[in-house]
């Protein structure tokens, strides 16, 4: 974000007035982009709040940080291909699969099997990321393609049918179980995940190289940055942190199948990462931002449930929300062009 | 590095001078007719594997009356894609306006009998969509991607709405439900609609400013306003086409249901999308045509159908669907790899 200022501001001020000027033009755009994703999920659940006080005392927000948890992951995911430029449609697909692969290898392998998921995973994600890198395929046409490739991948191996973990389901059992400052476990690890992203991104080489790769990839490689890797590395990312939220949902619901629970997350997922301010051009990411674009795209069903909106108008208040938040939190240039 | 690039760059360079004498025949160039050969390579292949079944008449006809939906859809979603935006409310549009048609015409439900005014109410309904999703996009500046997201969740939202609680709304037996599936010149009407669609939007996209604007904004919006194209104006005309054919899609996919349901156009998106690709325009805009999204259409449509003849598994079809999208994007793009390319 400071970066984007920094690279804005040559162009936006050619005539650079001194620097006061500068800070007191720039900080009222640059203190919305930090609290904006804060400040419209607090609105919204100020409305729900006061419209319907029993939300607050009813163990709402438990409920509402149950929903979010798998959206955020994925939405984290999500923000980590947006940042380098590109957009992952597969990482709802692989949510389902590691599902799924999960089941079917909790009660042999135990232990073992959510970290040979996530592996599995990471290198289906890291596998998309070298096509787009290498193939050069526009990573939305490719993750269309691996998005209908796991699909049928995921109907295979369950055979069309739910898959039941039958056996070691008690190593999971914490993520939901148990609570802290009462919320489940499940969310905290989200946050704890987008903190550690938010790091990522800020202090660690290939964090930086990404935000450059995603502000602008040109003058990247230019500058003698190994660009391709940085997109292996950011889809890799999103297929590990789908492969969290596929722990998380046979957690949850101890099933999995391809219609089941988790199966909806792909939009979910992409509105709270933008709703977070993450700019769908790239380079502009702040992950715990992530983490109130998801509690906001979950709260939006439970909340319009609550106030009493009938189940039938909830996803054009869904939609309707949506657009608003964007169009709220988003970062724009007055001569961007926008796509 | 910089001795890949300056091969590339001499490779690049030297047919040059000799293009201009090529264009008058550049139509007929073996690229362009890639997706055609396909497409003829497909056919052969499940004609070969289904000698009976696969080119009869009544499975040719299948084939055509399935490709007609997304041949409609496809339509609108190239012109917006050759703009460089991207059109994902589809499938709500659908379902708000074949909702809305089966409302209005007569039903079972007995809610109101308009006739063919029912056909324009449920149009109006998709420009309107469309019309939203081109206004928020061109004035508020939110990505095409997100604002089509939320209109294809309000779009959702309208039909289920109007769905309500109440028992199914079916069309009566016969007269309009019929009119899809009857044969003119002995194809399905559902096609010759469909083709009438693809015809006029060729003639836009080549004729008329709409198309040619369509063409330039895609190439670089910078340079087509520095040239005074009213880009935001055509952009939103844009997406008011492309809501109109998701519409019309809608009221024909009700009318083959014989019902009306939200989610009329479940999985449309998809196929589209992939077929638009697989034609070879670039999503990047500026690149790519309607005759090009038909035949990708085509493909695909024949593809399901053959693998259905040939006994495969539905269950891999999505498969299917997706390592061909890969593998035409490949193709198509191998020869433009350098290491210097970006590609989002």
């Amino acid at each position: 974000m400071s970066k984007k200022a920094l690279l804005e501001q040559p162009a936006a001020l050619p005539a650079a007035a001194d620097g006061k000027t500068k800070s007191a033009r720039r900080r009222p755009r640059n203190l919305w982009f930090t609290v904006g994703p804060f400040a419209v999920f607090l609105a919204l659940f100020a409305l729900v709040a006061i419209l319907r006080p029993a939300f607050l005392t009813g163990g709402g927000m438990a409920i509402l940080a149950v929903q979010a948890a798998t959206i955020l992951l994925v939405a984290l995911g999500q923000a980590m291909v947006l940042h380098v430029g590109s957009i992952d449609l597969s990482n709802a697909a692989i949510v389902i699969f590691a599902a799924i692969i999960l089941a079917q290898t909790l009660g042999p392998l135990g232990g073992i099997a959510p970290i040979v998921t996530l592996a599995l995973v990471t290198v289906i994600g890291a596998a998309n990321g070298f096509l787009v890198a290498f193939g050069q395929i526009p990573s939305f046409a490719l993750t269309l393609g691996t998005l209908g490739i796991l699909q049928a991948a995921s109907l295979v191996i369950s055979n069309a049918t739910t898959v039941y973990a039958t056996a070691n389901n008690q190593l999971l059992a914490p993520l939901f179980g148990t609570a802290l400052a009462g919320l489940p476990m499940a969310f905290w690890v989200g946050v704890v995940l987008a903190v550690g992203l938010w790091a990522f991104l800020r202090f660690t080489r290939a964090g930086e190289g990404m935000t450059a790769v995603g502000l602008n990839e040109t003058g990247a490689l230019f500058s003698g940055l190994r660009t391709r890797w940085f997109k292996v590395v950011a889809f890799a990312l999103s297929g590990l942190l789908a492969g969290v939220a596929g722990i998380l949902v046979i957690a949850q619901a101890g099933a999995a199948s391809s219609f089941g629970l988790g199966s909806d997350l792909l939009l979910p997922g992409i509105a709270a990462a933008i709703v977070g301010g993450t700019a769908i051009t790239g380079g502009i990411t702040n992950p715990i931002n992530i983490v109130f674009g998801a509690l906001t795209v979950a709260l939006v069903p439970i909340g319009a449930a609550a106030v009493g909106i009938t189940p039938q108008a909830q996803s054009l208040v869904y939609g309707l929300v949506i657009i608003a938040a964007v169009a709220l939190t988003m970062g724009r240039g007055h001569n961007e062009v926008v796509k | 590095m910089t001795d890949k690039d300056t091969g590339t760059g001499l490779l690049e360079a030297a047919p040059s001078p000799s293009q201009p004498p090529l264009r008058a025949g550049r139509r007929f160039d073996v690229k362009n007719l890639g997706e055609v050969l396909a497409l003829i390579g497909l056919i052969a292949a499940f004609a070969a594997l289904n000698p009976a079944t696969f080119l009869s008449p009544e499975n040719l006809r299948t084939i055509l009356d399935h490709a007609s939906l997304p041949l409609i859809i496809g339509v609108g979603a190239t012109l917006v894609i050759l703009t460089g935006s991207i059109d994902l409310s589809v499938e709500g549009v659908m379902g708000a306006a074949g909702m809305t048609f089966v409302l209005l015409t007569a039903n079972s439900r007995g809610s109101a009998d308009f006739g063919p005014w029912a056909i324009v109410a449920g149009l109006a309904v998709g420009v309107g969509l469309g019309l939203l999703s081109g206004l928020v996009h061109t004035r508020l500046k939110v990505p095409s991607f997100i604002v089509t997201l939320g209109v294809w969740f309000v779009g959702l939202g309208i039909a289920t709405v109007l769905f309500g609680d109440q028992s199914i709304p079916f069309l009566p037996d016969g007269g309009i439900k019929a009119w899809p599936s009857t044969l003119t010149f002995g194809l399905p009407n559902s096609f010759l609609l469909a083709a009438a669609f693809v015809l006029a939007g060729m003639f836009v996209a080549r004729f008329t400013r709409l198309g040619r604007f369509a063409y330039a904004i895609g190439d670089s919006e910078e340079i087509s306003r520095g040239n005074g194209i009213p880009v935001l104006r055509y952009k939103l005309y844009v997406f008011i086409v492309a809501g109109g054919c998701s519409a019309a899609a809608g009221v024909l996919a009700a009318l083959k249901l014989g019902a009306g349901s939200a989610t009329v156009g479940v999985g449309t998106l998809f196929l589209t999308i992939a077929a638009v690709v697989i034609g070879g325009t670039s999503l990047g805009g500026g690149k790519g045509g309607i005759l090009r999204t038909a035949i990708g259409v085509l493909m695909l449509t024949v593809l399901n159908n053959g693998l259905i003849l040939s006994g495969v598994s539905p269950n891999i079809q999505s498969a299917v669907s997706g390592t061909v999208l890969i593998a035409a994007v490949l193709v198509a793009t191998w020869p433009h790899r350098s290491r210097l390319r970006i590609v989002k």
